[in-house]
């Protein structure tokens, strides 16, 4: 629904085979759901000594919607196998892209998600950013100085303007230090 | 008249004017860009308001949702890609017209529909919501625990093609809104041991996830699309052309305000029941798909009559009825209210205030919406290559914003991945969105029922108003079920 990107295509549209998008996502969600059931819900859901009714356990919701996602899995994959989808015109766009591209894009988010408070956020966002520019083949000088100036506008502008704090980074305060 | 001053004192400050007019420039401007919308704007803006007023914060979200309803037209009519599923109704017309080289009269035409109908369903949500406000102060429990069950079905209608992915996204959606200290015995609950996620998941990082970082990883996992351009050419539309519209456009306003009121029946079901009804009315029904500006008109009065009146449901019964009040009850709840009878109660002043930005966000959006028509080149023009790195970086400031804490980046960032994951297999995200924020209030309700009763089934058809949802969920889940089934033959039959 909020993938409004996708432009439209003429393409002509096939049938996929009986692997397709809803027989496997049927298929690993019904594995999951029973792992969710009968492994995660008993052990890493806490029941109290006292319960009035089985209906206030902390247990009941979670357990409900573990079997509606079990039920509607199968569904799911049944139908994927009986009834397989019609290939997406958007598939083609979905090929052949550069891998370079792909692991520059990971390497970004997880610069992000592991070195954020080291590096601050005016590090992480130049070097991410850069990275990004990169993948996108960025050839133009004048668009890396952007690298600098976009994570530094955006972090006074988080830190001065909406009085969110934003790390400095702790490895740039121990370099000073030393 | 002593409420009247403090309603004025509270909406007349130079930050509320400031946000509306924000709010409403940047939905259209990410509205108008292809591939961005604007539930993804507002669920961006969410970390910006944390240190707003409540009232500053929650009419910056509203005009980014007012704005982006427009923008995502203009994509629509010029290079026939709606910006959001409301809008493809407006493509029908907008687009062929836009093609015979009317593309200013189209999108003038959208424009001026939006606006009126935009004002008539701020004036019903003005005039309703407060009646049943009224009404629902006579809920209890019960009453409440079916009204979310009614709430519910509107998976349904947000599950994109299919019904039964949108129900698991559902699903889905309500077990991560378990996660956390359970509320009536404190006990642990899918929290892994894990400290941060004792206080529940928290409510940004996922949203951002879900509606922000999909895009920008499918930006960096396709071959880039061929750029489109179009000029906004032609004529402008006349006063005389706009009032022969009208009676078309208060219609289609109307149509709007109803169905906006009934929580999941949404924008685009609107947009495209007012496009058959001006069609079957009109004198040249036969131009309409050929490029009839009362098509236009039509598809957007009944687009944008929903816009106010979504805020109903959600205003007096705390209940989204959609994605983007979803995450506007969010907000509410980030600054302390909860929305429902009980906000009229204790926030009058704060909810009229509100009303009065609500009103005055329509009036931004005609001097936005021209200007906008005059520099849509410069907007849609902006390369993706550098707008999405910077997308991303406020996406990473705004999810550590909330804790403080790279925990909630790496949440953010699974939950782009799970985002990503739906988009390409066809799961909505909206459903699990609906699940993650009605799951706690349906078990929170039915816990307090069983505990007023005792354990006693029969409270859960006490009186006339339980009745009344149980039966308006029922003729829901019947609705769902046949539409089901029919869309099912027409595959079939395809």
């Amino acid at each position: 629904m909020e993938n409004s990107e996708q432009i439209f295509v003429e393409s002509s549209e096939s049938q996929c085979g009986r692997w397709n998008p809803n027989s496997i996502l049927g298929g690993v969600f019904s594995i999951l759901a029973l792992c969710f059931l009968y492994y995660v819900v008993p052990t890493h859901i806490e029941l109290p000594y006292h319960m009035q009714h089985p209906l206030l356990s902390p247990q009941f919701l979670p357990q409900l919607a573990g079997w509606m996602v079990l039920v509607l899995s199968l569904l799911l994959m049944i139908d994927g196998l009986l009834k397989p989808p019609k290939r997406e015109a958007a598939d083609e766009y979905r090929r052949g892209v550069p891998v370079l591209r792909q692991v520059l894009m990971l390497v970004a988010g997880i610069l992000y998600a592991v070195f954020f408070e080291q590096l601050g956020a005016i590090g992480s966002g130049v070097l991410a950013t850069a990275l990004l520019f990169l993948a996108s083949g960025l050839r133009s000088v004048w668009v890396y100085a952007l690298v600098i100036v976009f994570p530094v506008v955006v972090t006074l502008l988080f830190i001065h303007v909406l009085n969110v704090p934003l790390p400095a980074g702790t490895l740039w305060e121990s370099l000073s230090l030393i | 008249m002593e409420n009247f001053s403090e309603v004025m004192a509270l909406f007349l400050s130079v930050d509320n004017f400031l946000a509306i007019a924000a709010g409403v420039l940047v939905g259209v401007v990410v509205g108008a860009i292809p591939g961005l919308t604007a539930t993804m704007a507002v669920a961006l803006a969410l970390p910006f308001t944390f240190s707003m007023e409540p009232v500053t914060a929650i009419l910056l979200l509203v005009g980014i949702y007012k704005g982006g309803m427009y923008g995502g037209s203009i994509t629509a009519i010029l290079i026939r890609t709606p910006g959001s599923p409301a809008s493809a109704c407006t493509l029908l017309d907008g687009y062929p017209m836009a093609q015979q080289g009317n593309a200013k009269k189209a999108l003038k035409t959208a424009l001026y529909s939006s606006v009126v109908a935009d004002m008539i369903s701020n004036l019903a949500l003005i005039f309703f919501a407060s009646y049943l406000a009224k009404i629902a102060l006579n809920f209890g429990p019960p009453e409440y625990f079916w009204l979310i069950c009614f709430s519910l079905t509107i998976i349904v209608s947000v599950s994109g093609s299919s019904v039964i992915k949108g129900l698991i996204a559902a699903s889905l959606g309500i077990i991560l809104s378990t996660v956390g200290l359970d509320a009536v015995y404190g006990t642990q609950r899918l929290t892994f041991d894990n400290y941060n996620l004792m206080d529940r998941i928290s409510f940004i990082p996922l949203l951002i996830g879900l509606f922000a970082i999909p895009e920008i990883i499918d930006f960096y996992m396709t071959r880039v699309a061929p750029h489109v351009r179009t000029a906004v050419a032609g004529a402008s539309l006349s006063w005389k052309e706009f009032k022969g519209m009208l009676k078309t456009v208060v219609r289609g306003s109307f149509i709007g305000v109803i169905i906006g009121a009934i929580p999941g029946t949404g924008a685009t079901t609107a947009a495209f029941i007012s496009y058959s009804e001006a069609k079957r009315t009109s004198p040249r029904k036969d131009n309409f798909g050929k490029g009839e500006p009362e098509g236009v008109a039509a598809a957007e009065a009944g687009n944008n009559g929903v816009a106010g009146a979504t805020l109903i449901p959600l205003l007096s019964l705390g209940i989204p009825g959609d994605v983007i009040t979803a995450i506007i009850l969010g907000a509410f709840m980030i600054h302390g209210l909860t929305p429902g009878p009980v906000l009229f109660q204790e926030n009058l002043t704060l909810v009229y205030a509100l009303f009065c930005g609500i009103m005055i966000s329509s009036f931004v959006l005609v001097f936005v919406g021209n200007a906008a028509i005059r520099y849509f080149s410069i907007i849609a023009d902006i390369p993706k290559t550098i707008l999405l790195p910077i997308v991303l970086m406020f996406c990473i400031y705004g999810a550590y914003a909330v804790n403080n804490s790279t925990f909630d980046i790496g949440l953010m960032l699974a939950f782009g991945v799970l985002g990503f994951v739906f988009n390409r297999t066809g799961m909505a995200a909206a459903p699990f969105l609906i699940g993650f924020i009605l799951g706690p209030m349906f078990e929170d309700n039915l816990r307090r029922t069983m505990l007023i009763s005792k354990g006693d089934l029969s409270i859960f058809f006490r009186g006339p108003i339980t009745w009344v949802f149980v039966l308006l969920t029922v003729a829901s889940l019947a609705f769902a079920i046949r539409r089901y089934w029919v869309t099912r033959k027409e595959e079939a039959l395809a």
